[in-house]
């Protein structure tokens, strides 16, 4: 219960960080509601995957993770370009399906058949481990349960808490048909991630050198 | 694809007024400049006497042409372009000034004594309703130009003239429009519409990064304008990668993009406030039409529009997009009067001069107020620079 009242006070700054990932790319796929609630739902199955793999991992290492700026910078940093990748591939790149005929299969043919699915479920990976503050409290409250059990529950309650503040997210599917919006909402995405490269890379940086 | 280059215009079969007619209509702008510049007084400095007196002139001069002549644009253009210019003259001297140097330290920002300037305005509003905090290290009310001052200016000139801000207020949109005009013709005669979508893409971008790091994004990694302003102290990495980008764009989108292109290519494709502003043209009463009656389809306001906003789809509508910025040269070029400004509510094409003037009051004394000091100002340091050596 209180990982979940932590999410609902905190979940809008958590919105606002959520929002620049997931704003421009639902605006770029121009889809309607429904198909939206379920990009959100995959953008928030990765994110409760994030949360809960960093809740194991800092359990398992006995949050060594926290305590140490550097390790820190390296998660985060990661995970910046993680998502600039994806954002700045989303937002400048057009995945071809592959030719059947031509037999375009792989790895890179299975890849662009689950896109954009892929891209909701990576980013929601990806923002699940970035470190914003509202993450951080629940991190702190996390740190004093017990057990791994106590420390996953207290995550997957905070992550209910915050998912509350980005129901409204697939409503921009009222806007759906707008060609215009979908050219922003990609342009957008693409400055995002060069955005979000520069952060990763100067974290990453600052996470070799200390 | 738009074509590009405005094939020289005819004059328009307009009646031009008497000059005493022109003066009887300046009239009334003469001494609402002259309270408005003067606040009631005057200096008692002779040189300031003298400066006032100048920039007085200069601004009823220019009304003046603007009844008599009928053309907008071409006399907006000067006022607006000296604007630009003294206004940098006069914010680095009064930055060197109180700081010592154009870069802005550490120390000024946790004081937070930075000038508040109206691109910031868009990256506020949603950290200002989440948090009740304004995300920017100006002074709220008192000192160089607060933030309540320029929110106050900004809703008065939106009510008043909604995008109409990006050519009769915006102190810095005098320097794109200045390049954009010193070619006779476009070298780069053809631009992709698909990239005027991009300062919707760069305003959106900003806002939400702007929400997600409480940072004015904007202010710290993409404004041109730095670059003649004011800049962070470069001491780091971060600086340096800062003062390049500033320096790049400025480069690119304010001289060599404007010069190419004639077009106004900053506020037409890169501004997110000047995107933002678009909205406001909803809400205000003047506006551009074009007369569908009157039309010639000659295209010479959609080749000669600075910001992209007149397309054929647009003309056959009967008005220019939403991102005009009623600086009128569509109505200084257009041969029969059919592109003309209005007012909502209004039949179109009937009393064309009558809404014109009234726009022109609403506008012309906004840019005459809002710049006079500034020009002043600027003017001031110059002539003590020739007659001192020295600006400060």
């Amino acid at each position: 219960m209180q990982g979940f009242v932590l999410g609902l006070s905190s979940g809008a700054v958590c919105a606002a960080y959520c929002a620049p990932v997931l704003v421009p790319c639902l605006l770029g796929e121009g889809r309607g509601v429904l198909a939206n609630a379920w990009a959100l739902l995959l953008f928030l199955m990765g994110r409760l995957l994030g949360y809960l793999g960093f809740a194991l991992l800092a359990w398992g290492i006995n949050q060594a993770l926290l305590k140490e700026a550097g390790e820190r910078s390296l998660l985060i940093g990661t995970a910046y370009v993680a998502l600039s990748v994806l954002l700045v591939f989303y937002g400048f790149f057009r995945p071809r399906h592959a030719c059947q005929a031509a037999g375009g299969g792989g790895v890179v043919g299975r890849l662009r058949e689950f896109w954009p699915s892929l891209l909701f479920f990576v980013s929601g990976v990806a923002t699940g481990l970035n470190f914003c503050p509202p993450f951080l409290l629940a991190v702190t409250a996390a740190s004093q349960e017990g057990s791994l059990a106590g420390s996953l529950l207290f995550f997957f309650t905070f992550f209910l808490g915050t998912s509350v503040f980005l129901i409204p997210a697939p409503f921009l599917g009222l806007l759906a048909g707008r060609p215009v919006l979908q050219t922003v909402g990609k342009m957008a995405a693409g400055l995002i991630g060069a955005y979000y490269l520069y952060i990763g890379i100067t974290l990453l940086a600052g996470g070799f050198l200390s | 694809m738009i074509p590009e280059h405005p094939p020289k215009a005819t004059p328009a079969a307009l009646t031009q007024p008497s000059p005493v007619k022109s003066l009887l209509i300046s009239l009334p702008m003469m001494v609402l400049t002259l309270v408005m510049t003067t606040g009631g007084r005057l200096p008692s400095d002779p040189l300031r006497l003298l400066i006032l007196a100048a920039t007085y002139l200069f601004f009823n001069v220019l009304f003046f042409l603007m009844v008599h002549t009928g053309k907008t644009d071409r006399y907006r253009a000067i006022a607006f372009i000296s604007y630009a210019l003294l206004f940098i003259v006069s914010f680095i001297t009064h930055m060197i000034e109180v700081r010592g140097s154009m870069s802005l330290s550490q120390e000024k920002i946790l004081l937070c004594e930075v000038p508040f300037c109206h691109l910031v305005i868009p990256m506020t509003l949603i950290p200002a309703a989440l948090t009740k905090t304004i995300i920017f290290p100006g002074e709220l009310v008192k000192g160089y130009a607060s933030i309540a001052t320029m929110f106050v200016i900004w809703i008065g000139a939106s009510l008043a003239l909604g995008r109409g801000w990006c050519s009769w207020g915006c102190f810095f949109g005098g320097l794109d429009d200045a390049f954009s005009r010193i070619r006779k013709s476009p070298l780069i005669k053809a631009i992709d519409r698909r990239w005027t979508y991009l300062r919707w893409a760069v305003l959106l971008a900003v806002v939400l990064t702007a929400a997600a790091f409480l940072t004015p994004t904007y202010c710290t990694w993409l404004c041109p304008f730095k670059s003649v302003t004011e800049f962070s102290e470069v001491t780091d990495f971060r600086g340096v990668v800062q003062t390049i980008i500033f320096v790049s764009l400025f480069v690119a989108l304010v001289i060599a993009m404007p010069v190419l292109t004639k077009r106004r290519i900053q506020c037409s494709l890169f501004c997110p406030f000047g995107a933002m502003q678009s909205l406001t043209n909803r809400i205000n009463a003047f506006d551009v039409r074009f007369d569908t009656a009157k039309c010639l389809n000659c295209k010479r306001c959609l080749k000669s529009c600075p910001t992209l906003s007149v397309t054929e789809e647009s003309i056959k509508a009967g008005h220019p997009l939403l991102s005009c910025m009623k600086c009128g040269k569509c109505t200084d070029v257009c041969p029969t009067g059919a592109a003309a400004f209005h007012i909502r509510g209004t039949p179109v094409g009937e009393g064309r001069s009558l809404k014109r003037i009234l726009f022109l009051y609403a506008a012309f004394l906004f840019l005459a107020t809002f710049s006079g000091g500034l020009i002043q100002d600027g003017l001031l340091r110059i002539v003590r620079l020739i007659t001192t050596g020295n600006m400060i």
